[in-house]
């Protein structure tokens, strides 16, 4: 289900993945988070960042939908 | 208790460490801890943690900043000559990180105080120069059931210990008997590096973030003893002895939180 959204367009990396990973901390597990991400930069690191933590995601243009784990 | 969109880009680059949590930022900010000494230890172990957003520091030093200190007591500048230590302290950590409240003693720690001052802390970081001072903050704690974290530095040579009272090895324990006055030279006889000192007084802040958050593991019962001349490290085993005057009597510790 989804369970949230975040527009983060305008913000750098690292502060966006701070941004999502203290929205996912107050997540259940299974719970989505959908969030915009600018190009570059944050479209290439933030879903990276996402799987490296053990999170599933899909990437849907300059959305992202991040299934916590 | 919530981070500000400040606190968020303060402290972002912890925040985005895999084994770091906005509820282990949270607890750190929650949470007061009294660094005993001013010095060669206690100017990086108290910087550490006011940088990283510790909630409430304490500063205990009743000495007046030399000349001499300033090689390794990076907190006190050469216009600080003749300042108070803790206050002089309170000060620069202050202007470092607005977001912690800094409370300054500037006393000489001593078995009549020491109780008032570490009660209520979470943690003591005892930067202190003086094995007499170590036995009391050490003794203190376990009565308290503070966490404590321990280091002394000599030379070269250096070593912490961290401490849960009533659950792992106290410094008493690791450490039974003071040695002789005279026998073992005081750090302004023997001479220090600063960074030597500030390798130490690193580790210490390093680890009361661990004993305040949960986040990876502190020394419990693991005395590191460091050469730094060599960079040799080693990692010695202590445990906790049942005859111990400070922390024999404890049971493990209630459930808090």
């Amino acid at each position: 289900m989804t369970a949230g959204a975040l527009d983060l367009t305008g913000v750098a990396c690292p502060m966006n993945w701070v941004k999502i990973k203290l929205a996912l901390e107050r997540l259940a597990p299974g719970d989505e988070l959908t969030v915009r991400l600018d190009p570059g930069e944050p479209l290439e690191s933030v879903p990276r960042s996402a799987r490296e933590d053990g999170h599933a995601v899909a990437v849907d243009g300059e959305l992202v939908t991040i299934v916590k784990r | 208790m919530t981070l500000s969109e400040s606190e968020l880009e303060r402290y972002s680059r912890q925040l985005v460490l895999p084994e770091w949590s906005g509820e282990a930022q949270e607890r750190l900010k929650s949470a007061s801890a009294i660094v005993v000494g001013a010095g060669a230890l206690g100017s990086p172990a108290a910087t550490y943690l006011a940088a990283a957003g510790v909630g409430r520091l304490g500063v205990v030093d009743e000495d007046v900043v030399e000349l001499s200190n300033l090689h390794r007591q990076p907190l006190h500048w050469s216009p600080d000559v003749g300042r108070q230590k803790a206050e002089n302290a309170a000060l620069k950590l202050g202007v470092l990180n607005s977001e912690v409240a800094i409370d300054p003693y500037p006393v000489r720690l001593d078995e009549q105080n020491v109780a008032a001052i570490v009660m209520g802390a979470d943690v003591v970081v005892d930067c202190s120069d003086s094995f007499a001072t170590r036995y009391v903050v050490n003794d203190a704690c376990c009565a308290q059931r503070v966490p404590l974290v321990e280091a002394g530095v000599l030379g070269f040579q250096g070593l912490v210990l961290s401490i849960r009272p009533g659950e792992s090895a106290c410094y008493r324990c690791a450490f039974p008997t003071e040695p002789p006055a005279g026998s073992v030279p005081s750090c302004r006889e023997a001479g220090v590096l600063g960074a030597t000192a500030g390798v130490l007084g690193s580790i210490q802040a390093l680890e009361a973030i661990k004993l305040l958050t949960g986040v990876g593991t502190p020394l419990l019962d693991r005395i590191l003893q460091i050469d730094a001349a060599s960079m040799e490290q080693t990692i010695v085993s202590t445990t906790r002895r049942a005859d111990c005057p400070a922390c024999g009597r404890l049971g493990a510790a209630p459930q808090s939180d």
